[in-house]
């Protein structure tokens, strides 16, 4: 494509199995464009010891027409789940459509 | 970074730059503004304002930050200046700049719109007229004590905790759990803080 260095500054990329919904990034995020929505789900006990809540992420999007870039979100998250990514072509008609979910937010960064 | 360059700095400004990445950064005192400004242009060579600004700083300080070049001359490449001084909070008032670049009036005016510094001016061509902000309108916005009623009002989306979702938190069953001290975002007071309210607090 091109010969943009690999963490150029173009989108932020979601890795979807590394993010706990901790809330952390859409907490720290100063233009307030991080949107995520998860539900606890328990898990049997192991043979001692109690149940296991854990927060299971539903939605996570983020709103380009808000997002001013500082990456402060991927600076913030403590499992690594967001990383900058090269792409830049996602200019959209109209601002509704800049509110990119999960689906599209995995999509940046190649199978690792 | 030349040694000249940032030694001419030094003897026309009185102060020692520091050099951040090929800019030479010079802080002055708020007394020494317009001579710093006008020392940068002649003899220094700054002809060119590109910007002049402020950061609020609290609890005390704003800080007026002033971007000048050099053009490239001579063979000798284009030398970036950064001018910086600070006024009290309390009382913000700057000697005026527009003198030396007639184009820093109009930052100048942004300036004290949206921070509150006032700008003396040796002749009269201070305006009163608003540059951005509409008339009446109360507060210096970019003060970092100025509260944006649009966040009071809008649902903040770091509100939730692990395992919620705006659909549970609408039906009022957030985690089936005691109803808890929301966590509130930084700089936005609650709406029952602050805002018209029927009720005198």
């Amino acid at each position: 494509m091109s010969a943009l260095p690999e963490r150029s500054r173009g989108v932020i990329a979601l890795i979807d199995d590394k993010c706990t919904s901790c809330m952390l990034c859409a907490r720290e995020c100063p233009s307030w464009c991080i949107h995520i929505d998860s539900h606890p789900e328990t898990t049997a006990a192991p043979a001692s010891g109690r149940p296991r809540t854990k927060a299971v992420l539903d939605r996570f999007a983020i709103d380009w027409s808000l997002c001013m870039y500082c990456g402060i979100c991927i600076e913030v998250c403590p499992f690594d789940a967001l990383e900058w990514a090269p792409a830049h072509r996602y200019a959209e008609p109209e601002a509704g459509a800049l509110v990119h979910e999960r689906e599209r937010l995995t999509d940046w960064l190649p199978l690792r | 970074m030349t040694k000249s360059w940032s030694d001419a700095v030094a003897g026309g400004l009185g102060v020692e730059p520091v050099d951040e990445f090929g800019t030479l950064r010079a802080d002055v005192a708020p007394d020494r503004w317009l001579t710093a400004v006008r020392a940068a242009r002649d003899p220094l060579g700054c002809r060119f304002f590109d910007w002049l600004t402020a950061v609020d700083e609290p609890p005390d300080t704003l800080r007026l930050v002033c971007h000048l070049a050099r053009p490239p001359r001579d063979g000798a490449q284009m030398r970036r200046l950064l001018l910086r001084t600070t006024v009290a909070r309390t009382e913000p008032v700057l000697a005026s700049v527009s003198d030396v670049f007639a184009g820093a009036g109009w930052h100048e005016r942004e300036v004290r719109e949206m921070f509150g510094v006032e700008f003396t001016r040796s002749a009269d061509a201070s305006s009163a007229d608003r540059l951005l902000l509409p008339a009446g309108f109360e507060g210096h916005p970019l003060r970092k004590d100025f509260v944006l009623a649009s966040r009071v009002a809008a649902p903040w989306p770091g509100a939730k905790e692990p395992g919620e979702s705006d659909a549970l938190l609408a039906s009022g069953l957030a985690s089936g759990r005691a109803p808890r001290r929301r966590v509130r975002p930084p700089g936005v007071p609650a709406p029952e803080d602050w805002g018209p309210s029927d009720e005198p607090r």
